[in-house]
């Protein structure tokens, strides 16, 4: 619907145009006029009711039209001849299903607030309130072109100015400008009618005549003073109706909310004058108290919103002081799991302390009724709860298994078969088990992925036992090949990789040459106190860890 | 760490590069098990790995579990060092099929 065909717009007012352009000629006689005008009877009569109506205010009675005509001046009648053609080309026949009194209702609203507007700059009042009747006549127009459209009047009618043109533009695929424009032209209505109804919110292009300007601006300012009443959104209608005011016309709050005082008075008078129907007018000063209700139910929802806020806040302090609750649980089942601290069976002793609240590292030794000691050390891949429990999960089976299954590669492969009964996620265990004699000191270990075990003989390394299967929990048929080697005076140590990889005094990882200088230097320690000094060399100040770390010795 | 994926001879070749760690390694997991839902066989790069922890190779654990209940073809390939002293040292270098590249996957006639 860019472009309408003149064919598609309704008839013009022929006789009434033919009028106005008259009433525009140069030096027109005021009787030429007046004969004009009585071809018309029935706008003769309009005439002279509009002229004695309160609207105009006459101190006496205008019996004639000429005398009217010199009366009210040519341009004035040009004017009020427009408007009652333009009232009158549209009738409410032809919009059947159309609320055309509240059309004309919305329209009259934004003529006065024009022509207060006009009254208080020194503007031609007249000229105002005609462009403000008229400026979205062409709406008007598009409803009757496209009446299936006629439901969406209540959200236009109610829209701000801005929101509407862009409700027009999805609906219509057009607006009320470019349709008033295009109206303009073919009816032929003056120019600066033209414009202004073509361009009150695009804006008016450099050469356009300042008069014209003013016109638009007129008709801008007036749409938003009408929104002010009109609208849903008057907190906002108020805002830019007070914004636009002061920036075209340099118009403050006060003399703003002055004009829009005024607007209720004037609408009756109009209506009375110009033979519209009008509802009760609102006041100015019921609509502002509205706007500041609608501010305060803002505020207070922005209140309630940080209320809902400041819950969500205490439900997540919640939750966390819960969570953590859970995980110290967790981590305490852990412990509980691991042999007591510090605690020593016959020359084993192992330490362990996780990086986070529970740890995916273990270890366990325990005195067998054949007089040996099982023992085994252990870490869950990845880290954090799921790991924390496939470790609870492998430590049971190791603590119930490794009793009957006195063999470290039978115990392992069994292990491995369970844990892969229930693996998820690729998830695996790397283990080194075994059992130690404490008469003979003969050990016998398996092991399944997990870091080289170190036998040390005071300081020197004596030797490395690797992996020689992979981890538990990845390849259903793996075998967990064991070894034997008598311990004699010599130290076996076991670790995980949180040991390797802890930091040094420094930042440097301490690695397997640092372990194996930190067990020479601490060798003449008792194997608690040896513990405890290896774990001091990578704690540091700090405290901090990246990672479990556990480590298990067998003193030989 | 950061991935690629391309298609190349019927395989599907993630590359991993950088540090595959417990932050970085479930979308190595996830980049990795996309592949295999769509029932392509697949290579993963470990050349430009540097570090890769236990984590990381639990996302390479899981691949080649899935790809073997697929019966989905599965491998490693231009294993960088510090990726195959990890796996040598859990024995995994026994367990993930390794290979030189991509052309050295597609000679082997396993």
């Amino acid at each position: 619907m860019d472009t309408l065909k003149p064919t598609e717009l309704p008839a013009p007012p022929q006789e009434a145009i033919r009028l106005v352009h008259a009433c525009t000629q140069e030096g027109v006689d005021a009787r030429d006029l007046g004969d004009i005008i009585c071809r018309d009877p029935t706008l003769a009569a309009e005439l002279l009711r509009v002229a004695n109506s309160a609207y105009f205010g006459f101190a006496s009675e205008i019996a004639s039209i000429p005398r009217a005509v010199t009366v009210i001046g040519q341009k004035a009648l040009r004017n009020l001849v427009l408007c009652l053609a333009m009232r009158d080309a549209l009738r409410a026949e032809q919009l059947p299903a159309f609320p055309v009194e509240q059309f004309w209702e919305a329209a009259l609203r934004r003529a006065v607030c024009a022509r207060c507007l006009a009254s208080l700059v020194h503007l031609d009042a007249e000229a105002c309130f005609t462009v403000g009747l008229l400026q979205d006549f062409g709406l008007l127009v598009m409803f009757h072109l496209m009446q299936h459209r006629i439901s969406e009047w209540r959200r236009l009618h109610e829209a701000t100015p801005d929101a509407r043109l862009e409700l027009e533009h999805q609906l219509f695929q057009t607006s009320h400008e470019q349709v008033g424009q295009q109206l303009a032209r073919n009816w032929n209505l003056p120019t600066e009618l033209g414009i202004a109804m073509g361009m009150h919110h695009a804006g008016t292009p450099e050469n356009t005549p300042a008069a014209t300007v003013q016109l638009c601006r007129v008709a801008e300012c007036a749409d938003w003073m009408a929104a002010v009443f009109s609208a849903e959104d008057k907190r906002l209608a108020v805002r830019e109706c007070r914004r636009l005011l002061d920036e075209h016309f340099g118009i403050k709050v006060e003399q703003c909310d002055g004009l829009l005082d005024q607007v209720a008075g004037h609408m009756q008078e109009a209506a009375i004058a110009f033979g519209f129907q009008v509802g009760a007018q609102p006041e100015f000063g019921e609509v502002l108290r509205q706007a500041n209700m609608c501010l305060l139910e803002e505020n207070l929802s922005f209140q309630e919103m940080n209320w809902q806020l400041e819950q969500i806040l205490r439900e997540r302090d919640r939750v966390a002081a819960e969570l953590a609750r859970e995980l110290e649980l967790a981590r305490e089942v852990q412990r509980s799991l691991l042999p007591a601290e510090g605690g020593e069976t016959r020359g084993v002793v192992g330490l362990n302390l996780s990086a986070r609240e529970v740890s995916g590292d273990f270890y366990d030794f325990y005195r067998l009724h054949t007089g040996q000691v099982a023992f085994c050390i252990a870490d869950v891949s990845g880290k954090g709860m799921n790991a924390a429990m496939l470790m609870a999960k492998t430590s049971s089976l190791y603590r119930c298994l490794g009793k009957s299954i006195l063999d470290p590669s039978r115990l392992l492969a069994m292990l491995n078969r369970e844990i892969l009964e229930t693996s998820i996620r690729g998830m695996f265990v790397t283990m080194t088990a075994g059992i130690f004699d404490p008469e003979s000191r003969v050990v016998r270990l398996a092991n399944a992925g997990h870091l080289p075990s170190v036998v040390m003989h005071d300081r020197r390394l004596v030797r490395e036992y690797p992996a020689d299967a992979p981890p538990l929990g990845i390849v259903p048929e793996a075998e967990f090949p064991g070894v034997d080697f008598c311990l004699e005076d010599h130290s076996l140590y076991l670790y995980t990789d949180g040991l390797l990889e802890a930091r040094l005094a420094g930042g440097r990882r301490l690695e397997r040459e640092g372990l194996l200088e930190l067990l020479a230097r601490h060798s003449d320690a008792a194997p608690v106190e040896r513990l405890q000094h290896i774990v001091a060399a990578v704690r540091g100040d700090s405290g901090v860890m990246d990672d479990d770390l556990t480590l298990l010795m067998i003193e030989g | 760490m950061s991935y690629q994926v391309d298609e190349k001879d019927g395989y599907a070749v993630v590359r991993l590069t950088g540090e595959v760690d417990l932050n970085r390694s479930p979308d190595a997991r996830r980049v990795i098990l996309d592949c295999l839902q769509k029932k392509m066989p697949l290579l993963v790069d470990l050349s430009g790995v540097d570090y890769i922890d236990s984590s990381g190779v639990a996302s390479l654990v899981e691949g080649y579990q899935l790809s073997r209940s697929r019966q989905l073809d599965f491998g490693l390939i231009g294993v960088s060092d510090a990726a195959m002293n990890v796996l040598r040292l859990a024995r995994l270098d026994k367990v993930f099929p390794i290979y030189a590249s991509l052309e050295a996957r597609l000679k082997d006639t396993r």
